[in-house]
């Protein structure tokens, strides 16, 4: 025999208390009393009924927006153990519901707010679907509508793509299990860019596999982005808040995963059409830059034309001053001989009874020598002489 | 090797060619050649929208095997 000590006690019933299962996850109704709340906003009270009494804490971390009041039959979430320093038997309560809501929804609302409080349906956290998908993962159950659905839809809408079908059941035992099992398949599949989720239409419990914790994280923890469809439109399951993207049944599931083949037809020829239109306004740019360039070149030439013209004049005004002809206007002849043409420049050049020829500015006339006298004497004496 | 393009690099090719040729300011050739990369490009992805069909496989989850053994056993 050994003689313990209090402390070993009561940590050997910690222990053993919170190694069981079904304690450590328990709902318990029964009606509040000696509701107390300490300064750090912690909240005691006694959850109670005809046969016995339990002792409750809610920790400030956990609080709900229910009101606690001594009296109100409720229903609470938690696990027992023992505090030591008291050795008292505990629940560690962290959800407290009215009484009234059946478990099923009890146990949605409480992992909601479990869940939430985790971050697992931040907004900021979902991913972007990728907007060509190219090979799409199936989690539903084989052989279903839902599946002959999905299938329809995508090959009508985008046959672009390899649909992958991870089986499992999609209800009852074994399906989350299932559920996540398809998840780990999916995730060890190379290529695979999307995952739907779906599940047709059942009442709270053919849906319940969609609730559960453990599915919940499944989608969380997948390596590519999640659409889900379960159920109707009015359904709203745990698995609906953590997918990155919420569709409202399978089919519609399946029209959110690929695109739209008409969208994608209307498209590729609205860019054919901006092609031909951008092609011909390049064309019609260049059309009106060669008409401008023959233009301006035209213009050019025009401008080389006027200066070769009168470079031309100019040059003919010079030459007409050289010519003969103006000399001639000035009263002076031209002399040749009549027969050989020669000029007549010196006076023994010519001889009395010569034929000559005289050309003057307008005309020419022919003529006969009849004397001739050398030296300028006597003609330049017959001007009358200058006054001085 | 343009046959090999998926549709999203085909489409996302098209949109970059109609930007630029939008844009201006090109030669003439580039012009004429963007523009028959472009028209190139629009067929193979409407070719790929015709032709494909949809792929199904399926891959074995531990549910599936379990499945199956239980058809094997009488």
């Amino acid at each position: 025999m050994k003689i313990y000590s209090v402390a070993e006690v009561t940590g050997y019933l910690r222990e053993l208390l919170e190694a069981d299962s079904l304690l450590a996850d328990l709902w318990i109704s029964g009606e509040v009393s000696n509701l107390l709340e300490s300064a750090a906003g912690h909240l005691y009270f006694t959850l109670k009924d005809e046969a016995s009494q339990l002792r409750c804490v809610l920790f400030h971390r956990a609080r709900l927006d229910l009101t606690l009041e001594n009296g109100m039959a409720a229903v609470a979430h938690g696990r027992i153990s023992i505090y030591e320093v008291s050795g008292a038997l505990q629940f560690y309560v962290d959800v407290v519901q009215p009484e009234g809501m059946g478990i099923l929804h009890l146990e949605f609302e409480r992992l909601k707010v479990k869940l939430a409080e985790e971050g697992l349906f931040e907004p900021a956290r979902k991913r972007a679907l990728p907007p060509f998908p190219q090979r799409i993962g199936v989690v539903t159950s084989p052989d279903s509508a839902v599946l002959h659905d999905i299938i329809n839809i995508i090959s009508r809408r985008y046959p672009l793509v390899e649909l992958v079908l991870a089986p499992t059941p999609v209800q009852g035992d074994g399906a989350a299990t299932g559920i996540v099992q398809a998840f780990n398949t999916i995730n060890e599949t190379e290529g695979i860019d999307l995952v739907i989720l779906a599940r047709g239409g059942g009442s709270l419990e053919e849906l319940w596999a969609f609730n559960e914790e453990k599915v919940a994280r499944a989608i969380y923890a997948s390596r590519v982005p999640v659409i889900s469809g379960v159920g109707h439109d009015t359904d709203f399951t745990i698995a609906d808040f953590v997918a990155d993207k919420r569709a409202p049944t399978p089919s519609a599931a399946a029209e959110l995963a690929v695109p739209h083949r008409a969208e994608l037809e209307a498209r590729l020829q609205s860019h054919s059409r901006a092609l031909v239109a951008a092609l011909s306004r390049e064309f019609a740019q260049y059309r009106q830059r060669i008409d401008e360039l023959t233009r301006v070149s035209s213009m050019h030439l025009g401008n080389l034309l006027t200066i070769s013209q009168e470079k031309l004049r100019g040059r003919e005004l010079k030459l007409g001053s050289l010519s003969p002809l103006a000399t001639l206007e000035r009263g002076y002849a031209l002399v040749q001989h009549a027969a050989t043409g020669e000029v007549i420049s010196r006076i023994d050049h010519v001889h009395r009874g010569d034929a000559i020829e005289v050309k003057v500015s307008d005309g020419q006339f022919k003529s006969r020598v009849t004397g001739s006298k050398k030296g300028l004497q006597a003609w330049m004496n017959s001007f009358p002489s200058k006054k001085r | 090797m343009d046959e090999q393009l998926s549709f999203e690099e085909a489409l996302n090719r098209l949109e970059k060619i109609t930007q630029t040729l939008e844009g201006g300011g090109l030669r003439l050739e580039e012009a004429i050649a963007l523009f028959e990369d472009g028209i190139r490009l629009a067929k193979i992805c409407n070719e790929q929208l015709n032709a494909a069909e949809l792929k199904i496989s399926q891959i074995q989850t531990p549910f599936e095997q379990e499945q199956e053994s239980k058809d094997e056993s009488p």
